[in-house]
């Protein structure tokens, strides 16, 4: 069965806002209404991890939030892609510095392709959705040559890892 | 007694657009005790505008608390940082800043609307109202210059002058509205799937609305008349651009959707007098005091009562900054009008609620 080609023409999204203020959600939400129609690249937005291909992440790491979004990233089934909607889940944005910030999504989980502004217009979150959906056919590629020949899938560490800044995760449930 | 089982909703679900928790206890598919858990979305932004930024940058900062009612938090703090100052703004700058957060109480109220609709099932009724609530998006950015996030109010006036084009633009795109709107309230109103999942369900008395201290459109739906624009006319003239007050009796989801709709029709009135009546006068009033003293500010944000508190020291830093939400008065009623309700119905009652958790822990 040809998977990959199925998942390429249906990305299925899985949007979480880790303590954001609600302005690239909404424009989340306005990218599935019909002006901008973000179904018609068969996306369709799901509310389960298990079912989905892009993790949509806004808002900078709160600290009551970053367990919940590390166990959303480890629940969705490679392959995956992870966009960092708005400023500051790009970077911490205004909220940087702030003592229940972490600034960044980037510091928990490996971010493919970062949205600009504050906030996102729907239009850059479209492009960088188009863009996460190119990543996530090389992510296949790569996964099936690495079944076919029966090795480790590469795994590239392009990120920056500013996690050793940061404090140690915990698990949500103990 | 039947045996009881505890379902969560949240911190992630389709359902929510940002992180809350609620534990429904129930009891063969009806919920008998709730519990909320709201501060998922602490930020610590108190106390950054009273260390980190100097008192003219803390209203680009406190627009960043809620991106749905950005215009209400950035007028609150510019409202409260020229009481600390002791000065007047321009009357221009008045009914622009009355302009815009009106315009923000469309889109916000009809995204409301669109999200009951998604939750209660009727995915059709959704994708319409999100159509219908663009033309607001666009008349804000022609407005402000963004989206969302328009930092359009500033400590001492306004930050932008509203051109002739776009307020001729305003104009015709409210006329296009208004049949839409009409539309709206028809389905809103008269569809019959609709009505079963939203008339009784997540119903509040007006004795304990009163109670529990609700405020904003859950509150007027019950039948009690607050509203803060009826209140309080020092600041910004809201009768003298035509308010009235919108109330509905039965407390449910249905009548929450009334009163928004209804809602929509005076916000339009009220841009349409503000355009007609535009007064010529400058945009800011310059000064270089600083903040000193307390003062207390309260505004009606599209949820309800916003409530601003400031001291100043006679420094470029503010000492204390508070704001209390309209979503954080709600809480107590939310978590009471979920009882007796199937648990089947709960996502359409949370959307109901219109929660902003970003502005209630900040």
């Amino acid at each position: 069965m040809k998977l990959a080609s199925y998942r390429k023409k249906s990305p299925w999204i899985l949007h979480y806002n880790a303590g954001g203020c609600n302005g690239c959600d909404i424009e989340i939400l306005a990218c599935l209404s019909p002006k901008y129609d973000i179904e018609r690249f068969g996306m369709i937005n799901t509310g389960n991890p298990k079912q989905s291909d892009i993790l949509l992440v806004t808002g900078p790491v709160t600290k009551r939030n970053r367990e919940r979004l590390v166990e959303i990233y480890a629940q969705m089934p490679e392959p995956k892609v992870v966009v960092a909607c708005g400023a500051c889940a790009s970077t911490g944005g205004v909220f940087r510095g702030m003592y229940n910030c972490e600034g960044g999504i980037d510091q928990y989980i490996p971010v493919d392709v970062y949205v600009c502004g504050c906030g996102t217009r729907p239009e850059q979150i479209i492009d960088g959705v188009v863009q996460a959906l190119a990543i996530l056919e090389t992510k296949t590629k790569e996964l099936e040559e690495s079944v076919r020949l029966n090795k480790e899938a590469i795994k590239e560490n392009k990120q920056l890892n500013r996690r050793n800044i940061a404090d140690e995760i915990k698990p949500v449930y103990t | 007694m039947a045996k009881q089982y505890e379902i969560p909703i949240g911190a992630q679900h389709i359902s929510l657009l940002e992180p809350l928790h609620f534990k429904f206890t129930t009891e063969n598919e009806k919920i008998v005790a709730t519990e909320a858990n709201v501060y998922y979305v602490h930020r610590g932004i108190e106390q950054a505008c009273c260390s980190k930024f100097k008192f003219r940058q803390v209203s680009f900062v406190v627009g960043r608390v809620c991106g749905l009612c950005s215009i209400s938090h950035t007028t609150a703090y510019s409202q409260v940082a020229e009481k600390l100052l002791k000065i007047e703004i321009p009357l221009r700058a008045k009914y622009l800043r009355m302009l815009v957060i009106e315009l923000d109480r469309i889109h916000s109220h009809l995204l409301c609307l669109s999200h009951v609709a998604e939750n209660s099932g009727f995915e059709a009724l959704f994708m319409k109202t999100m159509q219908y609530r663009e033309f607001s998006m666009e008349l804000l950015e022609a407005v402000c210059g963004n989206r969302i996030q328009y930092d359009f109010s500033i400590v001492g006036g306004v930050a932008r002058d509203l051109k002739p084009q776009v307020a001729q633009s305003i104009m015709e795109r409210l006329k296009k509205f208004i049949p839409q709107l009409d539309e709206l309230m028809d389905i809103y109103k008269n569809n019959w799937t609709l009505s079963l999942k939203n008339k009784g369900a997540g119903a509040i008395t007006k004795e304990d609305a009163m109670r529990l201290n609700v405020v904003g459109p859950f509150a007027r739906a019950a039948g009690l008349a607050v509203d803060v624009r009826n209140e309080t006319e020092d600041l910004l003239p809201w009768k003298e651009v035509g308010f009235e007050m919108v109330t509905e009796t039965t407390g449910d989801v249905y009548a929450r959707n009334m009163v928004r709709l209804r809602e929509l029709y005076v916000s339009i009135r009220i841009i349409e007098n503000i355009i007609n009546g535009l007064p010529e006068s400058a945009l800011v009033t310059e000064t270089k005091a600083f903040p000193d003293g307390e003062a207390t500010v309260r505004l009606e944000a599209p949820r309800g009562e916003l409530f601003y508190y400031a001291k100043g020291n006679k420094t470029q830093v503010l000492e204390r900054l508070k704001i209390k939400a309209p979503t954080f008065s709600n809480v107590a009623a939310m978590t009471e009008a979920f009882t007796g309700n199937e648990y089947g119905s709960a996502p359409a009652i949370i959307a109901s609620y219109d929660p902003c958790l970003s502005c209630t822990a900040r």
